[in-house]
């Protein structure tokens, strides 16, 4: 049994060394793809003990994701967890994450915002956005009912999973393309509840309103293609 | 007035330079009076637009600079969506690329 995390930053010296550091005592190995920050992102992290991969240019959480996941493949993990490097993912869920799998229950395991455990200082603003979500993802996408969490970036996959799942949007619509694909196949998937801690200088940094749009022209462009 | 001698004027000058083409050998003559005939067309669509109107009138459009712009505003979405999407495809040959790049030192142990 390899554990390997797959950490994708942009931008995020200033905290992916804790990230990393709190992460790396959970799992086997950690993977962080710097996708063409010029801060120090790199060498921090490599500092902080990940295996760094670089995009010479910047491609998107998505695709840097679907990078460190084939690294990760190669490497030859058994199970590969998502978690973002800005210190946003409270790495004592990652026990609770990975068991499901552990115990051959599932293939997929999403980490949701909204099953019991509240998440620190969740903004209302934020709250009606994921509704929203929601509604799009049913209506439009397919994406199962039962998945509480349209963004949730917080998950592990099963070393077929991670095969299988060839997720190919490259920005911040992975997260949808990821649970339609899961909902329109026959991998067994599970949630458990994580909470996210929304810092200020997280919510500064992080996605804003406006980029809800963004995904759903991603998705739609695809749709058409 | 102003606004049909200017039309007027960049309809003759997309004549002159399809006619340029032709001598060039970029166009086939062919093609030349295709390029004409829309430029023609445009040219009588500016000075007679009761001709617009009638072929308006034909699917119920009530006004020729109507019909004219829905199917202008049609062709420009089409071509809209066609950018956006050889756009998509090109980013992700891209990404493929810089992927390619950032596993290759990447190895077993
Ligand atoms: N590889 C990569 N990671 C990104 C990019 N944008 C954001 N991230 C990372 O993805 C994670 C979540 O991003 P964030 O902007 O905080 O999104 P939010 O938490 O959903 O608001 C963090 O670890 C970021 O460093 C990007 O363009 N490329
Ligand atoms: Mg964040």
């Amino acid at each position: 049994m390899k554990i390997v995390a797959v950490m994708p930053a942009y931008h995020e010296a200033a905290r992916i060394g804790t990230a990393v550091s709190h992460v790396r005592v959970c799992v086997d190995e950690v993977i962080v793809v710097d996708d063409g920050s010029r801060d120090d992102t790199a060498e921090v992290a490599r500092e902080a003990g990940a295996r760094v991969l670089r995009h010479a240019v910047n491609r998107g959480q998505g695709a840097a994701l679907r990078t460190g996941t084939d690294a990760a493949l190669k490497r030859g993990a058994t199970i590969i967890v998502h978690v973002d490097a800005d210190g946003q993912h409270d790495p004592s869920f990652l026990p609770a994450l990975i068991a499901p799998i552990q115990r051959g229950e599932a293939a997929i395991v999403f980490g949701s915002r909204f099953l019991g455990v509240r998440s620190e200082g969740m903004p209302f603003a934020r709250r009606v956005l994921l509704f929203a979500a929601r509604q799009f993802s049913g209506l439009v996408l397919g994406i199962s009912r039962r998945m509480t969490d349209p963004q949730s970036g917080m998950r592990a996959l099963s070393r077929d999973a991670a095969m299988q799942l060839r997720w190919t949007q490259d920005r911040m619509a992975h997260c949808s393309e990821i649970l339609r694909m899961v909902s329109q196949s026959s991998l067994a998937w599970t949630e458990v509840p994580v909470q996210i801690r929304y810092t200020a200088d997280s919510l500064a940094k992080g996605q804003k309103a406006t980029d809800a749009l963004k995904i759903v022209w991603q998705l739609l462009v695809r749709s058409i293609s | 007035m102003i606004i049909q001698f200017a039309l007027s004027a960049v309809f003759l000058g997309a004549l002159v330079w399809t006619w340029r083409r032709f001598r060039q050998q970029a166009l086939r003559r062919l093609e030349a009076f295709v390029w004409s005939a829309l430029w023609l067309a445009a040219g009588v669509a500016v000075w007679w637009p009761n001709v617009t109107t009638r072929l308006a009138n034909l699917v119920g459009i009530g006004r020729g600079s109507d019909f004219v712009l829905y199917i202008a505003v049609t062709v420009l979405t089409v071509l809209v969506l066609h950018l956006h999407v050889a756009h998509d495809k090109l980013s992700r040959e891209f990404t493929e690329l810089v992927r390619h790049d950032a596993l290759k030192d990447v190895d077993r142990s």
